[in-house]
């Protein structure tokens, strides 16, 4: 294991997408076995912060390291390599392949063969490994998309907007295989969905106009009310 | 009124772009040979309608041959089998590609860019199997149709002389940019910029996508057409050869030679391709692998072309140039 | 108007060893659309340095399937060149982008060979001139031989895509190629590999059509509108769609010159307007997907 530092360290983060400047100057931090939660309007910059973390969107300036060593100027194939993974917000699954291929796709770089930890947080997965993955249910979807990054072992895990539009029963059981990742993994979670921020979070950053408004460490802090207004 | 005065500043802009080049175009007809100026400006006339589409709509179109052989073959017809007045002939020959333009557009306009310029490409060829096999007893096949001598002279400027030609070639490729220019600025031309950046939006601002298309492609066909025609006059002579595909990339490779969507580009593409395919094939003989290797190199390093490069090279030459002197200075 | 059978049947056969040459052609262009979303004219390219190069080792050595090994790897290696230090960096651009620049390429590449190999069109002897009875019909043996390679061909590609995960990355490429790297896969390194996968299939696809041809620079050009409306008959991105449109336009072509030769060119062009009438993206062909 990479000696020392945080799991993640941005600092003075800047991004934009041609002309329109996105992300100015963030500042955030993942500690091991920390879950991190970005709250924030739409359009508020949670996406490209992301992208930026793990190497699709190429920041203006800014650091980005991972126990020390540096991640911008990585392409995103060894961003990922590294053990920094990515769970895109979109849910797209690769839908022509079985489950098991989109599984096979998560081990290929690692070379990991070890499917059960992944499995376990979702049984449902086994059931259907060898259906096409276009024809699962969001919720469905979302657990392969998971799993499939958790292949490899990662230290951290960058998750966008992961209970966007699912039913309450799977989003009750993300949030306890979120804290049961995290045992091990770091978690950074975009989410929109309050209750289970306050439930899960370690640390809360507050997002608005790709600036961190706000960030909540304390437990104390940390209430529906406080989160509102960054909605 | 600062509107209005902007306004004002910018036709007299565009009015002075157009009589300065005018003014260079007559006097390379003065000093040039006058068959290779004729190439050149019915060259331009020919390439206007493919800049128009690549720069206007972002449709690339490897078809364009397809579209110079019917107006070519249109007014061959009728100087050859029907009348002798080239000026008719020019107006059948328009016609014709205007018909064509009219037939094929509904079907093309509906594909997305890539398909579209794949399409294009196959009608070229199959119009060139056409023109040289399936209608051999009216098209003559690779023997051509031969005129020059059947028409008339006409008045004013006799079409029939070459030097005379000239002049008129001159009189339609400023007509055909003036046009060009005048759509720019209207709310069709403001459409055809937005169907190319978002056809969605434009959709849901009210206005339709395809009939936008459709009435670019007739028009830019309809100048190729008119390029075609022109051609057919000034050789007196057509040949399956002029639809050929395998000069297919002419007009793009002249488009962004000159600079996709700039007014002047066509010309000055027009007179950077004539020249150096005299000169490059008097020299190696091998056209092709430098005007591919061209063609290449444009796209990789400047895709805006000799007219999008040029004023930016110089203005940093021109840095350069200066600090150099201040250099030298201190 | 009555066929006779014989002729017809040779004709079948023959329009399935065109339509195999079709299929070895486009499938290249095809998976090159599909994945790195480039319209690669050079591959016309690469079937005309196939064919030169099975010419020139046939003559060298006498042995005709050396020469047509020898083609596919020339197809190969000049792709890989290509996609090295052309492709690489144009793949974020737009299709038609890459369709101008590889027109560039198909165009001064006819330069090289003809400043190589000279203008003049080279005769390629038929490796076997055996005949084959069906039903009374005496069909060349050859032309067996080059149906039976694109069925292998067709076979190999299937295989390759779903039975191997470098396939099956592939195939999630073709679907969405940044969740492929995020999964910690080079992407571009698959796009190498298809690219050279491809240029050495119209390599040996110019190989193998060398002997029933006369093999000279401008064959490329030739090929290219027949191609095209393979592909865009079975839509972009297709493979399944690529070897039915392939299997379909070899049959017209055949079978339509059989009729009335001057239409059968034609007819390939019509039928692709009434597919693109009902169909924009083909029969088979993948949407567009922003990325
Ligand atoms: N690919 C893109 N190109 C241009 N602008 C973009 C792109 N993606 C996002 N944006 C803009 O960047 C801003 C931040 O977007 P995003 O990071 O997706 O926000 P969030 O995930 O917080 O909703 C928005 O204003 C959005 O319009
Ligand atoms: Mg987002």
């Amino acid at each position: 294991m990479p000696a020392d530092g945080p799991v993640l360290d941005v600092a003075g983060l800047n991004a934009a997408y041609g002309e329109a400047k996105v992300l100015f100057g963030i500042d955030l931090c993942v500690a091991p076995r920390q879950i991190v939660a970005c709250i924030g309007r739409n359009g508020a910059g949670k996406t490209t912060l992301l992208r930026c973390i793990c190497g699709f969107v190429k920041p203006l300036s800014g650091v980005v390291r991972s126990h020390g060593s540096d991640l911008i100027g990585l392409a995103p194939y060894d961003v990922a390599k590294s053990g920094v993974k990515y769970v895109p917000q979109d849910k797209k699954v690769f839908y022509d392949l079985t489950v098991r291929e989109n599984l096979e796709l998560g081990s290929y770089a690692s070379g990991d063969r070890n499917w059960e930890p992944a499995l376990n947080y979702f049984p449902k997965l086994k059931v259907h490994m060898d259906r096409k993955a276009g024809y699962m249910s969001g919720g469905e979807r979302q657990m392969l998309m998971i799993a499939r990054a958790l292949l490899g072992n990662p230290r951290l895990l960058l998750i966008d907007e992961p209970t966007e539009g699912l039913a309450p029963g799977i989003v009750s059981h993300l949030r306890e295989v979120f804290t049961d990742i995290a045992r091990k993994t770091s978690l950074v979670i975009v989410e929109q969905n309050l209750p289970l921020v306050c439930a899960i979070a370690d640390v809360v950053y507050a997002i608005r106009d790709g600036r961190v408004a706000a960030m909540f460490s304390q437990r104390s802090e940390m209430s529906f009310q406080t989160f509102e207004k960054f909605l | 009124m600062t509107a209005a005065k902007s306004l004002a500043s910018r036709a007299l802009s565009w009015w002075w772009g157009i009589a300065a080049t005018l003014l260079a175009t007559s006097l390379c007809a003065v000093l040039l040979p006058t068959p290779f100026m004729n190439e050149v400006m019915i060259f331009a006339i020919y390439v206007s309608g493919c800049n128009f589409l690549i720069g206007r709509l972002g449709f690339i179109s490897f078809g364009q041959p397809a579209y110079l052989a019917i107006g070519a073959y249109c007014t061959a017809f009728y100087l050859f089998y029907v009348g002798t007045n080239p000026l008719v002939g020019l107006g059948v020959g328009v016609l014709g590609g205007l018909l064509g333009a009219i037939i094929i557009g509904p079907f093309f306009v509906r594909l997305r860019s890539d398909y579209f310029a794949m399409v294009n490409l196959a009608l070229a060829v199959v119009l060139f199997y056409v023109t040289q096999k399936l209608l051999v007893s009216i098209t003559g096949g690779d023997n051509g149709l031969w005129f020059l001598t059947q028409m008339q002279s006409t008045p004013l400027l006799d079409l029939t002389a070459p030097a005379q030609f000239l002049w008129f070639a001159i009189i339609v490729a400023t007509a055909v940019t003036v046009m060009f220019k005048y759509l720019d600025g209207t709310i069709f031309g403001a459409c055809c910029l937005a169907s190319r950046l978002n056809e969605d939006k434009l959709q849901f601002i009210g206005y339709d996508n395809f009939k936008i298309r459709l009435v670019a492609f007739i028009i830019a066909n309809t100048v190729t057409a008119l390029a075609g025609a022109m051609y057919a006059i000034y050789f007196g002579f057509v040949s399956p050869e002029m639809g050929s595909p395998s000069r297919a990339a002419e007009p793009v490779i002249v488009t962004l030679l000159g600079g996709v969507g700039t007014l002047a580009g066509p010309l000055i593409g027009a007179f950077a391709y004539t020249g150096m395919k005299d000169v490059i094939s008097n020299l190696i003989g091998n056209w092709e692998l430098f005007i591919g290797f061209l063609l290449v190199f444009i796209m990789l390093v400047a895709d805006q072309g000799i007219w999008g490069t040029l004023p930016p090279a110089a203005r940093a030459l021109l840095v350069h140039l200066r600090r150099a002197a201040g250099r030298a200075r201190n | 108007m009555s066929l006779d059978p014989r002729l017809v049947m040779s004709s079948v056969i023959f329009g399935l060893s065109i339509g195999g040459i079709y299929f070895l052609l486009a499938i290249g262009l095809s998976l090159c659309f599909g994945l790195m979303r480039i319209i690669s004219l050079d591959q016309l390219l690469y079937y005309s340095i196939g064919a030169f190069v099975t010419y020139s080792v046939g003559v060298a050595t006498g042995q005709f399937w050396l020469g047509v090994a020898a083609g596919a790897a020339a197809g190969g290696l000049a792709s890989l060149a290509v996609e090295r230090l052309i492709f690489r960096r144009i793949y974020a651009r737009d299709p038609t982008f890459s369709m101008i620049t590889s027109f560039g390429l198909l165009f001064g590449g006819i330069g090289i060979i003809k400043f190589v190999w000279g203008v003049v069109p080279r005769p390629v002897e038929v490796p076997t001139l055996a005949q084959f009875d069906v039903l009374g019909t005496q069909i060349p043996v050859y032309r067996l031989i080059i149906v039976g390679i694109a069925v292998v061909v067709y076979a190999l590609i299937w295989a390759f895509l779903h039975r191997t995960i470098v396939g099956k990355a592939i195939r999630a490429a073709i679907e969405n190629v940044e969740h492929v790297e995020g999964l910690g896969i080079n992407v571009g390194r698959l796009f190498t590999l298809t690219f050279v996968i491809a240029g050495a299939l119209s390599g040996l696809a110019g190989g193998v059509y060398a002997p029933l041809i006369l093999v000279d620079p401008m064959m490329g050009l030739e090929m290219l509108a027949f191609v095209f409306m393979v592909v865009i008959i079975g839509g972009l991105g297709s493979i399944k769609g690529t070897a039915i449109s392939a299997l379909i336009i070899g049959q017209v072509v055949s079978l339509g010159s059989l009729i009335y030769a001057p239409a059968a060119q034609m007819a390939p062009f019509v039928i692709m307007l009434a597919i693109l009438l009902i169909r924009p993206t083909g029969l088979f062909g993948v949407a567009l997907t922003r990325r």
